[in-house]
């Protein structure tokens, strides 16, 4: 992210929850945060208790972000924020967890007639191959509640599409035929079979190097019966280093009525 | 292969269907995807925590050192980068490449007491980590990356405390301090799991290979094979060639060594100059009468002795004076008495050191900052002296003084005094690329001892070539300890690697 796309997001972020944006240029931004973002973000509860105990104004704080360094040059006080700053991964978190489920319908132009939508469940995964190393892959899977038909980029798809909160008139809700339960157990058995497909020797690789050193460490206490606890502890280390593990992780997703 | 998933999100899902919570906002939604999908660890291999660090510009060589480490070395290695070529910004790119993905979560810091400061400030202001420096009763169930006096740790009631912490990376700075297998310090790092683990130190051999052994066998256990095979192979004392090339190729694999020549930055090179003394006809006299202590007393028979007061006479006659009134404690006949006090007589009646007016001499011609190293206080007391009486200001650095006296120290240094006389444990650790003229006054036995001091100068930001003079008295225990120096060295390069100069080649000395 660089910091131009570091400052739309911030915008758009307090934006979107209700903070006041006071000042600001493409640079930096002075916000005012609502009670309820200084209490999620600034970390004072102490503060709020008393404030609240004693029925006193809240005066919740403003912040000044900068995200062109530069601008500390001309004397500007804030926090500089970039991709490896503590606050940015904060509201990371916090958008995450406010972003988690959705109930979306697609607008529709023209009222004059009825218009049926279809339920569908869109889920995001993320998929983490860990051994010793690392690797991260997202999938967006969307799955059609009528007829079981499931479509992948569906982040993809829907991003192009004008989608509401709210329902529009006029326009019939078919119900639907697979239960949205049953949707994200078949969604897991299509993640499941998109990993196998995926190139796996990256698990063959770790457990080359598991063996290897495991090797080395029996060398090293060959004919010590029994072993000592450093034996057993080295042992443990070497599994949690190399032992290939796969998870997956739902970002977020939620029910979508599309025509 | 078994997958694993979390069901949490699939019953917050149910509960919103049942209309229980409410449904998230789609800009929020829409923008959770964009962060994850940016910030995705899209390949095994190469640094992604390079992006997240706009305050460090690593240097080529620490990029592939911190790769090296994670990629080939599986996250367990010593760093044994020459002195000054940035094993600590090495050591961050790595706990930050861990952390960012997650291989990481508890980090376990130690480092000599004095550094901790240090290494905390760093971690924040360059790698944007939070660093707790444990201080006692504080908790560590809740604090992810600590960093530890080595000497705390190690005791109770901090190791129990280390023991029931779950730490997936152990850092240990200035290694070289394990290098003994019997000390506390070893047996606590060697009992702590190691998932992942870094060892620094730019001097990895001090000695003898056996230290080698150690830190290797610490850091992966049978890497070298065991003790007795270890001994029987490579401690033979007809070592061959192949044996060796193979032994360096064993540590290889588990030791990063940059050293200043491969990192593609424009270093300046090191002067080194022997500088031979040769003692006043007095001098002399005094230097064999204290030879012959050993024929005269049974309390100077044992080499040591003899060999720490030959050493002392060619440092300063304070240094000699102290430890021989120490001794005349000791003694009980008349003979060895009057003999110890006709000596101590000789000492304090004698003028100027031959060393010391040499050591003014060389300041004098360069003209510039000049740091001194010496091994004794006394002679640390008697230089500052003598070179005051000459007009030449000077500021006195010891492991005695206290973290902000360091400071003020080498301020006082940095802004106003000409010369800097310090012991060596008062180097460690401090940074003086301001000054290019090392006079190491005494040689230590440790070749290593002297690569520390010279670091302290010939580091990254120094622009001047660095004079180094090793003052050396001609025809005494001098002589021998350069020709120590010397083995050792040959040691170091056959197992660990070539050494940037610390003494001049044979050769070439006057």
């Amino acid at each position: 992210m660089h910091s131009t796309e570091i400052h739309t997001y911030l915008h758009r972020f307090f934006t979107e929850n209700d903070c006041e944006i006071l000042h600001g240029n493409e640079h930096y931004l002075t916000v005012q945060l609502t009670i309820d973002m200084d209490k999620r973000i600034m970390n004072r509860p102490f503060y709020w208790r008393y404030i609240e105990s004693v029925n006193e104004i809240p005066n919740p704080a403003q912040l000044t972000l900068i995200t062109d360094m530069q601008q500390l040059q001309n004397g500007m006080k804030g926090e500089v924020i970039h991709l490896g700053s503590p606050r940015l991964h904060q509201l990371f978190r916090l958008t995450k967890e406010m972003g988690q489920y959705v109930k979306l319908y697609e607008r529709i132009v023209d009222t004059n007639e009825q218009q049926i939508l279809t339920p569908w469940v869109g889920v995001n995964y993320k998929v983490s191959f860990t051994s010793h190393q690392t690797k991260e892959i997202l999938y967006s899977l969307g799955i059609n509640l009528m007829t079981g038909t499931v479509l992948k980029e569906f982040q993809e798809t829907i991003a192009m599409r004008d989608l509401s909160e709210q329902s529009s008139e006029q326009v019939f809700h078919l119900p639907y035929i697979i239960t949205p339960t049953r949707a994200l157990d078949r969604l897991d058995t299509v993640i499941s079979q998109v990993i196998e497909g995926e190139d796996l020797t990256w698990v063959e690789e770790a457990e080359k190097r598991w063996k290897k050193d495991q090797a080395v460490l029996d060398y090293f206490y060959e004919g010590q019966e029994p072993k000592p606890q450093c034996y057993e502890m080295e042992k443990q280390a070497m599994e949690e280093r190399f032992k290939p593990r796969i998870t997956v992780d739902v970002v977020n997703g939620g029910l979508f009525y599309l025509i | 292969m078994l997958i694993e998933r979390s069901s949490s999100w699939k019953e917050g899902f149910i509960q919103r269907l049942e209309n229980q919570e409410p449904w998230n906002n789609a800009v929020l939604y829409n923008m959770s995807y964009d962060i994850t999908k940016n910030n995705l660890i899209t390949d095994f291999t190469g640094l992604q925590s390079l992006a997240y660090l706009p305050n460090v510009k690593p240097l080529p060589h620490q990029i592939q050192a911190a790769e090296r480490v994670i990629e080939q070395m599986n996250g367990k290695a010593i760093l044994a980068d020459e002195v000054g070529l940035g094993k600590t910004i090495e050591a961050g790119l790595i706990i930050k490449e861990y952390l960012l993905r997650g291989l990481v979560k508890k980090v376990l810091i130690l480092v000599p007491a004095s550094l901790v400061n240090q290494w905390v400030e760093e971690l924040y202001t360059k790698f944007h980590i939070p660093a707790l420096l444990y201080k006692k009763n504080y908790e560590l169930d809740y604090v992810d990356v600590v960093v530890m006096s080595m000497d705390t740790a190690k005791r109770s009631p901090h190791k129990e405390k280390v023991f029931a912490q779950d730490y997936d990376l152990i850092i240990v700075d200035e290694a070289h301090k394990l290098k003994n297998h019997q000390t506390i310090s070893y047996k606590f790092v060697q009992s702590l799991k190691k998932k992942f683990c870094l060892l620094l130190t730019a001097t990895p051999i001090q000695n003898d290979t056996f230290e080698l052994f150690y830190l290797v066998t610490l850091l992966k256990q049978g890497h070298l094979g065991n003790y007795e095979e270890f001994s029987s192979v490579f401690s033979a004392k007809n070592r061959d060639e192949e044996r060796d090339s193979y032994l360096k190729e064993l540590v290889s694999q588990v030791m990063v060594r940059n050293r200043r020549q491969d990192t593609g930055v424009e270093w300046s090179t090191r002067k080194i100059h022997t500088v031979p003394i040769t003692f006043t006809d007095s001098e002399r006299q005094a230097y064999t009468a204290i030879s012959n202590l050993k024929q005269l007393s049974p309390l100077f028979s044992d080499a040591f002795s003899t060999m720490t007061l030959q050493r002392e006479m060619c440092s300063s006659p304070d240094a000699t004076i102290g430890t021989l009134r120490m001794k005349l404690q000791e003694c009980k006949q008349a003979e060895e008495i009057s003999y110890v006090k006709d000596v101590i007589d000789q000492l304090e009646k004698m003028s100027i050191h031959s060393k010391a007016k040499k050591a003014a001499e060389l300041i004098a011609q360069a003209n510039e900052k000049v740091i001194i190293f010496t091994e004794y206080r006394m002679t640390q007391l008697y230089l500052s002296d003598y070179l005051y009486a000459n007009g030449i200001s000077n500021v006195i650095f010891n492991g005695k003084l206290s973290k902000s006296s360091r400071e003020w120290i080498k301020h006082l240094f940095k802004q106003q005094a000409q010369v800097l006389i310090a012991t060596e444990s008062g180097a460690e650790g401090i940074n003086l690329q301001f000054c290019h003229h090392v006079i190491n006054y005494d040689l230590p036995w440790n070749p290593m001892k002297l690569e520390q001091r010279i670091g302290r100068v010939h580091r990254l930001g120094q622009e001047h070539d660095v004079q180094i003079y090793n003052l050396a008295v001609k025809e005494t225990i001098d002589d021998h300890v350069m020709k120590v120096l010397q083995g050792k060295i040959e040691t170091f390069e056959q197992v660990v690697g070539e050494l940037d100069d610390i003494l001049e080649m044979k050769e070439q000395s006057v």
